[in-house]
């Protein structure tokens, strides 16, 4: 269990994570969403005592983490994979991490058994690829075998088969009962590994929900018309209680009606159809408008914060 | 590759026996020390401070001793073998000083700062660790650097005919411990700039020059010259390990506290930046 209050971090006038509260509950995996730059490394450093907050606090089962009193078998963190020193050698690495922690040297073995890296464990941290620092930093999170497991994007980097073996790594995890928080940038990654989702975005808390329930509310259908009467279309649609955008080159994005009942009304007007297509609003395409308040900047969002209403956001507006 | 985390060993996350133990000194000891011996630069450095022991002893009594063979004979009388004996230390400061500095610098340069912070939030732990681990592998290269350097300039002036002091002569064994000393607390000044600065060429150029500074004391006007020369850190701890007591120059122990309490302030200086800077 992680608890963020009224979490602050400032650097100058910028506020890099902004009066964030949330909850990260143990037995699934939490997704941590946000554009690049919306705070989301910060956010771990903080709650891994590695940066001081402004205001705040973050807490791991109810303590700092400054204060637990053996951190490695508490928490286990993966935040910039390449952070090896390129001439020491693997096992080194993962070994005086343990020692610190008072972990065995036989743990080292293990751990490097459970990310495939036992081949590579007597070479250079420099020599190895990108996938394979990937799968050191991740060795280290395991070292303690730890109830709190935080990866910071763990997929970067990755081939397929490594982004499989890492989504079903952070499942089977959260399965044993562990605290799993897992950012990345990429909603499409994140529905496949997360059952809960906090999404923020310029430090600030956009969405606190359920992934399923994320879905929900943000599955809208529409449909998109093309027809050389697009302007007599649209209002014959907004006549029968349809909302209806104005595209480029005779097209419109109706939302409202379904294809059906739009095909009836062309023909009782003797409209001609050219195209007919109904489309679900993606995952992606429904984070996008979330967020997307927070990466133009001086946009006012207010338009695609609309549709967070029912996700229970609560960016801490009551002051 | 199909691993599942069931291959985990212990089930329970966070056995009630791990709670109740904390990250032990000896744990930040024995970790630190493997960060330490793990690198090879942590060996080269060393090394070389041995090469240039030995070199410089054999240059400074090979060209001692050639001055005492070009000399008048009422300078001769003045000759002091003992001046060559340790000179070369002072070069080879600047190499003990940088295995110091990059005990530290090196974790800056590859990002494991944060991990390591991690595994050690105690950051007082962590800095003091560094420090204790490097103290230990300098403790005892110090008194064998200087003895190297004392046997060959020794040999390298009898070699050209010149007075040579022997390992008995009087205050020549305290000099050897006290180099031993000086060059463990030079180390020590090498990680608290390592912490201070962060960066590798920023900290040992520091170091270099601070060190050094006392060489530019003949460029200064003669009051600022002698304060410099007896009272700053690098040249007091000189009296460290000369052999024989000069009268206008600090006694060896008022020279040990200056150094060991510069050491101490940096270190403290260090710390409080450590702590209260985000790694």
């Amino acid at each position: 269990m992680i608890e963020l209050r009224r979490l602050t971090k400032r650097h100058g006038e910028v506020r890099a994570v902004d009066d964030l509260s949330f909850d990260v509950r143990p037995g699934i995996v939490t997704g941590f969403l946000g554009p690049n730059g919306a705070g989301k490394t910060t956010t771990m450093r903080l709650i891994l005592g590695l940066d001081a907050p402004t205001g705040g606090t973050a807490t791991i089962r109810g303590r700092r983490y400054a204060d637990l009193p053996v951190p490695m078998r508490e928490v286990g963190a993966l935040l910039e994979a390449r952070a090896v020193h390129p001439r020491r050698r693997v096992r080194d690495h993962l070994l005086y991490l343990a020692q610190s922690n008072g972990i065995p040297r036989r743990r080292v073995e293990e751990v490097l058994g459970l990310v495939g890296l036992s081949p590579a464990a007597g070479r250079r941290a420099g020599g190895l690829s990108l996938g394979m620092g990937q799968r050191l930093g991740i060795a280290a999170a395991l070292l303690g075998d730890p109830g709190v497991l935080i990866f910071d994007e763990p997929v970067n980097g990755l081939d397929p088969e490594g982004v499989v073996w890492v989504r079903t790594l952070m499942r089977d995890l959260a399965a044993e009962g562990r605290t799993v928080l897992v950012s990345s940038h990429l909603m499409g990654e994140t529905a496949l590994t997360a059952d809960h989702l906090v999404i923020i975005g310029r430090g600030r808390l956009l969405a606190d929900t359920g992934l399923a329930e994320f879905v929900r509310a943000n599955s809208r259908d529409t449909v998109v018309v093309r027809t050389p009467e697009a302007p007599e279309l649209a209002h014959r649609l907004r006549e029968a209680g349809a909302a209806v955008r104005r595209e480029p080159e005779d097209t419109l994005t109706v939302t409202g009606a379904e294809s059906a009942v739009i095909a009836k009304v062309a023909m009782t007007h003797g409209i001609v159809l050219h195209e007919l297509t109904p489309h679900r609003t993606s995952l992606e395409e429904a984070y996008m408008e979330l967020t997307r308040g927070s990466v133009e900047f001086g946009a006012s969002g207010s338009g695609g914060l609309g549709a967070s209403g029912g996700l229970g956001a609560s960016g801490g507006g009551g002051r | 590759m199909s691993v599942s985390s069931a291959s985990l060993p212990a089930g329970a996350p966070s056995t009630p026996s791990a709670a109740s133990m904390a990250v032990s000194w000896a744990a930040v000891l024995r970790s630190e020390w493997t960060k330490l011996r793990t690198l090879r630069s942590t060996w080269y450095l060393p090394t070389g401070a041995f090469v240039a022991a030995l070199g410089y002893g054999y240059l400074f009594g090979t060209s001692n001793g050639r001055a005492h063979l070009a000399a008048a004979a009422d300078e001769r009388a003045l000759f002091d073998p003992m001046e060559s004996a340790f000179r070369g230390l002072v070069l080879v400061q600047l190499l003990v000083n940088a295995l110091g500095v990059l005990a530290v610098t090196s974790e800056y340069a590859a990002g494991t700062m944060p991990a390591s912070a991690t595994a050690v939030p105690r950051r007082g732990r962590l800095l003091a660790g560094k420090a204790a681990v490097v103290a230990a592998l300098v403790l005892p290269c110090g008194p064998l650097l200087a003895l190297g350097s004392f046997l060959v300039s020794q040999a390298a002036l009898a070699a050209q005919g010149a007075p040579s002091g022997a390992l008995t002569d009087p205050g020549v064994p305290g000099a050897i411990a006290g180099a031993g000393l000086y060059l463990t607390l030079i180390s020590l000044y090498g990680v608290a700039t390592g912490f201070l600065i962060r960066r590798t060429a920023g900290a040992v150029s520091l170091g270099t020059f601070l060190l050094l500074l006392p060489a530019m004391a003949p460029l200064l006007p003669e009051w600022p010259a002698r304060m410099l020369v007896t009272y700053w850190p690098s040249s007091a701890g000189l009296r460290l390990f000369a052999p024989a007591p000069a009268p206008d120059a600090l006694p060896p122990s008022a020279a040990f506290v200056l150094l060991a309490g510069t050491a101490l302030a940096l270190s403290l200086a260090a710390f409080a930046r450590f702590r209260a800077r985000d790694v």
